[in-house]
């Protein structure tokens, strides 16, 4: 299913370009695994980028630069690891992605888990969140912006659906309370700048233990 | 002219470390891409000691990966900038995570058509042409979206432009940039 709601152009150029936050540039990957239009939009600024770096003033590598990287050419290059597999019935995903799946999930909520993908508890980070078929998000703003893409089923929110591969950006204007379809449990990759801002006391009861 | 050729030339040294483990070949690429490579992480805020070996990973994965080069698909400098990009990525998800990535971009998905590389050589000069000859109001901002990790709010303030500026500055210089590429194409 091709996504239908993208990441903002400038995004993707973030991306194209390497100047990205990494917990958002995860995010962008995951939709770009999905979404064949904004991977031509980011090939676009990488032959851009290609042409640039012929016009940068080449910066001074070490001495022996070249005589180490003759050397290192000469050694078996290490195995690849084994794929990381999505589980089934998610879009593909990055393999830190799928790591995390495998490792680091925890129940944060009767319905709820979360799985810490990059970052720490403060900060700028990214982390997995399920949501259970028909559950409502508690009501909350952001201090700072968001990022999502739907890896598995869907949610509601301010009147649109997102379903797999789709992307959605919130920032501290946003005061919403997505709703996951009634169909089955969501599955998210959130990137964000810090923690959620509940708005109502069943958010703040909900925060302490999801801690996002 | 030249930028032709020298094109050319790089996609035929990636080409003869392919075909026959061309160490002169990788000497020349080296010379050529690890200084900028380089250059292009410090910009991106790296520091010098991890810019220094990503530039000489970048290289690493071109003698290693150069059989899936395509120089029908890709300019050498293109391929060689998403690797360098590609791995400042996974520095920064390993300082978070032990974990390696793996990136959509990268993926060949199919073989070109033969006179695909002749297009992609004259779509890499057009491009340096047309980079060289968008104005310099969007020059500016392009350089700086691309070689600086400041966010675009910053762009703006230090340019002493409306955010909005900067934005629309950017997408019309790429949008430009795009049609001189389907030009090619």
């Amino acid at each position: 299913m091709t996504p239908r709601h993208h990441p903002p152009h400038e995004r993707l150029v973030g991306y194209g370009t390497g100047a990205l936050r990494i917990d958002r540039a995860l995010v962008i990957s995951t939709h770009l695994r999905a979404c064949e239009t904004c991977l031509g939009e980011v090939a676009l600024t990488e032959a851009v980028g290609g042409a640039l770096l012929a016009s940068l003033p080449p910066a001074q590598m070490a001495p022996d630069a070249l005589e180490r990287a003759l050397a290192r050419i000469e050694r078996p290059a290490p195995k690849a690891p084994p794929p990381a597999l999505p589980p089934p019935g998610w879009i593909e995903i990055p393999r830190d992605v799928a790591l995390a799946v495998r490792h680091r999930r925890r129940w944060a909520a009767p319905g709820v888990w979360v799985a810490p993908v990059i970052g720490g508890p403060r900060g700028p980070r990214g982390y997995l969140l399920r949501v259970g078929a028909g559950m409502t998000m508690p009501r909350h703003t952001h201090a700072g912006s968001e990022m999502t893409c739907v890896l598995k089923g869907a949610f509601t929110d301010r009147g649109e659906t997102y379903g797999p591969g789709d992307f959605a950006e919130c920032d501290e204007s946003v005061d919403h309370q997505p709703k996951v379809t009634a169909d089955g449990e969501c599955v998210c990759l959130v990137a964000v700048d810090a923690s959620l801002v509940p708005r109502d006391w069943v958010g703040r009861l909900f925060q302490p233990l999801v801690r996002i | 002219m030249p930028k032709d050729l020298c094109g050319a030339a790089l996609s035929a040294s990636i080409v003869a470390i392919a075909q026959r483990g061309d160490r002169n070949a990788f000497a020349v690429l080296f010379g050529h891409f690890a200084p900028r490579v380089k250059s292009y992480l410090l910009r991106l805020g790296a520091s010098a000691e991890s810019a220094e070996e990503l530039a000489q990973e970048t290289l690493l994965i071109v003698w290693r990966r150069a059989g899936a080069f395509d120089p029908g698909r890709a300019a050498a400098s293109t391929w060689i900038f998403t690797i360098a990009r590609n791995l400042r990525f996974d520095a920064l998800r390993r300082e978070k995570r032990p974990a390696m990535a793996d990136d959509p971009s990268e993926a060949v998905t199919g073989p070109a058509p033969p006179d695909a590389i002749v297009v992609a050589l004259q779509a890499e000069a057009r491009l340096g042409r047309a980079v060289a000859a968008l104005s310099a109001d969007q020059a500016r901002v392009v350089r700086l979206a691309f070689f600086s990790d400041k966010p675009h709010s910053q762009i703006a303030s230090e340019l002493g432009l409306p955010l909005g500026t900067v934005k629309s500055r950017l997408r019309l210089a790429m949008g430009r940039l795009r049609a001189l590429l389907g030009e090619a194409a």
